[in-house]
């Protein structure tokens, strides 16, 4: 996708934003005394802003749309990086059930294997080793409360 | 004041104060020399560790990895051609090349002694100008406050002068996520929707976590970033190979960083007291300003030392003092970035916003109340930089051959623990899963701005100054009945807003130097 494209999207994305955030600012009470801002004053200034901003950027992204301004190349995610963000998903969906402990093993194991580890003894050594430490240094050490698990 | 200035001494070199200091100087400088990892992302991942521990002892550890971590960014820079920071690009200009000539112990230990100089030297400003600052602050009232926030995010002009729409929007959907939860001023709910997860806000620290470490990890997947960066060109022979992409030369050994080459001969102490002290000078006041930051002063006081020494046909061959002026400019950087935060509750720049955030976890708020308030916190911060500077030097004199070393750990066990860090980090806040997933959904915020080619800083800042802008703004008005010449009228309002103005006009000026004559993206 070219930097147009992606001035385009984005700018009609932020656009969309924008106008949500004015209607909710809308919708806010008006508890204020007169001639002084209320709560929602500042929202409103946002508004305007992020509409007139998204609205340029847009205006910018088709206009290098239509000139067809060289293709930059952009930013592009690592092909492992949608697996890690996919990983990291599911492991954040399984911390409230499944505990620290449990969710980060799978997790920790999936993230050494995507870092290039070939080895499985050491896959599974750090898979165990690195949260048990963390679990040990945080929840053992510092007495700070990790997540238990609701299924534990 | 003597009593809380002996009382923040006597905080700053307890045990457990100092070991955290000492800590905190190692990590940041093993984390300045990995090539790919910021300080900003260093101190993050330490950001769990310091929920726990005193807020004396945690301030240790941050101050410590700031300076850390800036003369880290040199070693990596000197030893391989590659800055571990942006702040440490100047240095190799002249520093690979020593290096290259077999004289990797001489130019590190003008950068090292250069760092003491310039860290020492911004130490003693924060200390002479910061409670004369915090004074002069209480005096400002809502509309000077107003100005002076406003000011502070002039900053993001200088973070957005590739594109300034991108820029701006990226501030103001800080301030639009600032907007969430309780207002300021009369504490009604907004955009909160029923969810009482989100009554107190989004949490700073949250944020900063995800769109700082999780944007990290995926790029380091790329297989780029850290892996035996520095490993390999350590530990081969003195006559082993460049690595590709560098200036040519050997790289250097292990066996060529000894301590007795560590320690600068008396005849280049002597040639670089002019760099240095131009370097202490320009990162100190260069430190202050809100956005100049590390790379300018670098860079300037690199230029100024050319032209001051009388040397400079030698510079960018390998000359001590194109070593020392940008290394004493970006350690004397830090102290400097120190007294506007600590004064003021204004951010330098994203390591400053970061300690401000890990204060107000602590239930402490940087501003000129900090001295009133908790004036022995603010003496005690003021000394733990001093012994950060010092740590430094005693560290990098006693271990940096063992340093360059522990870099070559191997991203596949790195890289993990830092993600499930960024776990434990957000958790750890107010024990909430809530928070865990705003700091995933921050992480996928800053990897679309990535693909955007939006820069986050002025997204940072927004989040760190958007509520001091509201509440100071509205509460102005409300005083003058909703009358803007409030802010015109009282003198110093007027002269930040001049400043402000200033500033962005630098920005644009400064941008449209730099900016190449293509269109903005």
């Amino acid at each position: 996708m070219s930097g147009g494209h992606r001035n385009l999207a984005a700018g009609l994305v932020l656009l969309a934003v924008g106008i949500g955030y004015g209607l909710a600012t809308a919708q806010l009470p008006d508890r204020t005394l007169p001639d002084t801002p209320g709560p929602a004053f500042f929202p409103w200034l946002i508004a305007i802003g992020l509409i007139g901003l998204s609205a340029a950027l847009s205006v910018r992204g088709l206009i290098a749309f239509r000139q067809r301004v060289a293709v930059v190349a952009g930013y592009r995610l690592p092909h492992r990086g949608w697996l890690a963000l996919g990983g990291f998903a599911a492991y954040l969906l399984l911390l409230p059930f499944a505990g620290f402990l449990f969710a980060s093993v799978p997790f920790c194991g999936g993230l050494v294997a995507l870092y290039g580890e070939r080895r499985p003894i050491i896959t599974l050594a750090a898979a165990i080793l690195i949260p048990l430490t963390l679990f040990l240094v945080f929840n053992t050490g510092f007495q700070a409360l990790l997540p238990r698990g609701a299924w534990l | 004041m003597t009593g809380d200035l002996l009382q923040g001494l006597l905080q700053a070199i307890q045990p457990a104060s100092l070991a955290a200091t000492g800590a905190g100087c190692l990590l940041g400088m093993v984390a300045g020399m990995i090539p790919g990892m910021t300080i900003s992302a260093a101190m993050i991942i330490v950001l769990p560790l310091t929920f726990v521990l005193d807020p004396n002892v945690s301030i240790g550890l941050f101050l410590g990895l700031y300076a850390g971590g800036m003369l880290g960014g040199s070693f990596s820079a000197i030893l391989l051609n590659i800055p571990g920071t942006p702040s440490a690009a100047a240095t190799a200009l002249d520093g690979y090349p020593l290096v290259a000539r077999g004289q990797a112990g001489r130019a590190l230990g003008m950068a090292v002694s250069a760092s003491f100089c310039g860290g020492l030297f911004s130490a003693l400003c924060l200390f002479l100008i910061a409670p004369r600052l915090a004074d002069l602050a209480l005096q400002f009232r809502s509309a000077d406050l107003f100005s002076l926030v406003f000011l502070g995010l002039t900053i993001i002009c200088s973070f957005a002068s590739r594109s300034w729409i991108k820029g701006l929007l990226s501030a103001v959907i800080g301030l639009a996520i600032v907007t969430v939860g309780q207002d300021p001023v009369m504490g009604t709910a907004r955009f909160t929707f029923g969810d009482p997860n989100l009554l107190s806000g989004v949490h700073f620290l949250t944020a900063l976590i995800g769109l700082f470490a999780i944007p990290q990890l995926i790029e380091n997947l790329r297989g780029n970033g850290l892996g035996g960066a520095i490993g390999p060109g350590v530990t081969g022979s003195p006559d082993s190979p460049r690595s590709p992409g560098g200036r040519g030369g050997a790289a250097p050994a292990a066996g060529a960083i000894e301590l007795r080459k560590l320690l600068p001969a008396f005849a280049d102490l002597r040639r670089i007291r002019l760099p240095m002290g131009i370097g202490s000078a320009v990162g100190a006041f260069l430190g202050i300003l809100p956005g100049a930051g590390g790379p300018i002063a670098a860079f300037i006081s690199y230029d100024y030392a050319k032209k001051a020494t009388g040397r400079g046909d030698r510079f960018g061959q390998g000359a001590v003092e194109g070593v020392a002026a940008p290394e004493a400019a970006n350690n004397a950087v830090t102290g400097g970035a120190l007294i506007p935060m600590m004064t003021l509750g204004i951010p330098g720049d994203p390591v400053t916003a970061i300690l401000i955030g890990a204060l107000l976890a602590h239930g402490l708020a940087p501003g000129p109340l900090l001295f009133v308030e908790r004036a022995d916190f603010a003496y005690g911060l003021m000394f733990s930089f001093f012994w950060a500077n010092v740590f430094n030097l005693l560290i990098a004199l006693a271990g940096l051959r063992l340093l360059v070393k522990v870099v070559a750990a191997p991203r596949t066990l790195l890289m993990p623990a830092v993600a499930i860090l960024c776990v434990v980090g957000a958790w750890s806040l107010r024990n909430s899963i809530f928070d865990v997933y705003v700091m995933f959904g921050f992480g996928l915020l800053g990897l679309a701005m990535k693909w955007l080619d939006m820069p986050v800083v002025p997204l940072l800042l927004a989040l760190v100054l958007g509520r001091q802008l509201e509440e100071n703004l509205r509460i102005a008005l409300t005083g003058s009945q909703g009358d803007v010449s409030v802010f015109f009228t009282s003198p110093f309002s007027a002269l930040f807003l001049g400043l402000a103005v200033v500033s962005v006009a630098w920005s644009i000026v400064g941008a449209r130097r730099q900016r190449a004559p293509t269109a903005e993206r």
